[in-house]
């Protein structure tokens, strides 16, 4: 039997494990909360009017970013530490499969549940910017396949802590402390200080709802004004391209992934 | 080389702690091997390198000739293995749980289907098959820890202490299955329990602080030291009262 037959046989059995955990219908309901709230406060509060410009509404909709590193956190914070934690390793690991079939195909169950929830919340998205404005903009692919690549990111990025980590719980809080924490303040302080932070995990996070327009276009679109309001915090800032945005989250995907590959495969479980 | 189980000079180190210390031991086809010594002598250790979960410091093991840590895939092949409390994904039943274990073995269709209901049965798990294993008791998971071991016909079985955890009739149960099992296996198994060890093995290693200290016939221990009680207590920690 090759390990690719075995991967499959790994990402089928990972894979219904994401669909009978609790877990995965409550991110997907938080998500569609987020965006009935939305389409229910943003007219509720703003005369009974949604903004003048989809794109403004487009991005007012988008809780993909949220999604997807919420998702990715849940479904792979146990991933590996998971196995020698609750000792469910010895058994797996006294099968004849090569350990990196294992977490490879971990991850890609993984991922496939995170891409699901993220193809649900699109589609939500897309139909309501249908019903309301009668068109939805082109840059909705650009902004979901950042959201599948960021989500890729932060899975290996889980994936890394989950190998360091000796319990799920520890994994899965240094990876939302790193993602949602450290990395938003390391964001905020290059970014409005004209240095560069393309390579900061949350700005590929934010390059999701971006791609629709600047800070300037929301806060017009809902009637803020302009970005002046913030003084001089604005002056040496620069969006990010999409393209930046998906070279940092690449060193995210790629190095996560290959360094828990290389810490998890030294690890013992004795 | 040729034995099913092969240990040379093992040793591994925990720290500063060593717990195998050159360890030497051969395992001959076909017979039930007992290892027994108190709460840190090895056991445990030894059989989980031959089972490739921890690579030793020095020294090598061969399960059927194959070196474990070089080609641990080939070697756990040959091997059914329970090592400590079996623990399942929770969110599975023992069906499916036995049908994912088996078909990472290669096993697959209705020759899976058959050996999974034959092993279930054996184990007396029928009427819990499809029940998801988060409502199992301790005994149950042993249970299927050994229907899992057994799945794919293993010529090598690895037991660490089977039968914990196990209520009296599960424990004679299982004695029953290791021993009919046996009779054509390799069984290489960790136990506190010397009774069980007298009714299934013939012959035993005795290690303590990761040495061994007698590999032998039962009947010959119990002739040089009167029973294997008092083999295990003399060896192990000086003669009992």
């Amino acid at each position: 039997m090759s390990e690719f037959e075995k991967l499959r046989v790994v990402i089928q059995y990972e894979f219904m494990k994401h669909i009978r955990r609790a877990r995965l219908y409550v991110i997907l309901a938080i998500s569609l909360l987020a965006e009935v709230l939305v389409l229910v406060l943003i007219p509720a509060l703003h005369d009974w009017e949604y903004p003048t410009s989809v794109m403004v509404m487009a991005a007012l909709l988008t809780v993909g970013g949220s999604l997807a590193s919420l998702g990715a956190v849940f479904f792979a914070g146990d991933a590996i530490a998971g196995e020698f934690e609750s000792k469910t390793g010895f058994i797996l690991f006294t099968n004849p499969v090569n350990k990196l079939t294992l977490w490879t195909g971990k991850y890609l169950a993984g991922f496939f549940a995170v891409a699901l929830l993220v193809v649900f919340t699109y589609i939500v998205m897309a139909v309501s910017l249908l019903v309301i404005y009668g068109e939805v903009p082109v840059e909705i692919f650009e902004s979901f396949g950042l959201c599948i690549m960021y989500a890729a990111a932060v899975l290996s990025l889980t994936f890394f802590f989950s190998s360091l980590s000796k319990g799920s719980m520890g994994a899965t809080v240094m990876t939302l402390l790193f993602v949602w924490v450290l990395s938003g303040i390391l964001e905020s302080v290059l970014s409005f200080t004209g240095n560069p932070y393309w390579f900061i995990i949350s700005a590929g996070g934010d390059s999701i709802a971006t791609v629709y327009g600047g800070i300037d276009m929301f806060l017009e679109g809902l009637g803020l004004g302009d970005a002046s309001r913030f003084g001089n915090m604005m002056e040496n800032f620069k969006p990010l391209s999409s393209g930046m945005a998906a070279w940092g989250m690449t060193i995210y995907l790629v190095g996560g992934f290959v360094a828990s590959m290389f810490i998890s495969q030294r690890r013992q479980l004795s | 080389m040729n034995a099913p189980i092969v240990v040379e000079n093992l040793t591994k180190y925990y720290g500063n702690f060593l717990a195998l210390d050159k360890l030497n031991l051969v395992v001959p086809e076909k017979e039930n091997i007992g290892l027994l010594g108190p709460n840190g002598a090895g056991k445990s250790t030894t059989l989980k390198i031959l089972c490739g979960l921890i690579r030793p410091s020095s020294g090598k093991a061969f399960v059927d000739g194959i070196n474990v840590v070089e080609k641990p895939e080939q070697a756990l092949s040959r091997i059914g293995a329970i090592i400590e409390t079996p623990e399942f994904y929770t969110y599975l039943t023992p069906v499916e749980t036995l049908s994912y274990l088996g078909r990472l073995r290669g096993m697959k269709g209705q020759e899976l289907k058959k050996r999974i209901d034959e092993v279930i049965s054996l184990v007396k798990l029928e009427k819990w098959a499809k029940v998801k294993i988060e409502k199992f008791s301790r005994g149950m998971k042993q249970r299927l820890g050994l229907a899992q071991s057994l799945l794919h016909d293993p010529p090598i079985l690895i037991l660490d202490e089977p039968a914990l955890g196990l209520d009296p009739r599960g424990v004679v149960e299982f004695r029953e299955i290791i021993e009919h099992v046996g009779q054509k296996k390799t069984v290489f198994f960790a136990s506190h329990q010397l009774v069980e060890v007298t009714q299934i093995c013939k012959k035993v290693a005795i290690i303590n602080e990761g040495k061994l200290l007698a590999y032998d016939d039962i009947a010959v221990l119990e002739q040089k030291h009167g029973s294997l009680e008092q083999a295990y207590l003399q060896l192990t920690g000086g003669p009992s009262e």
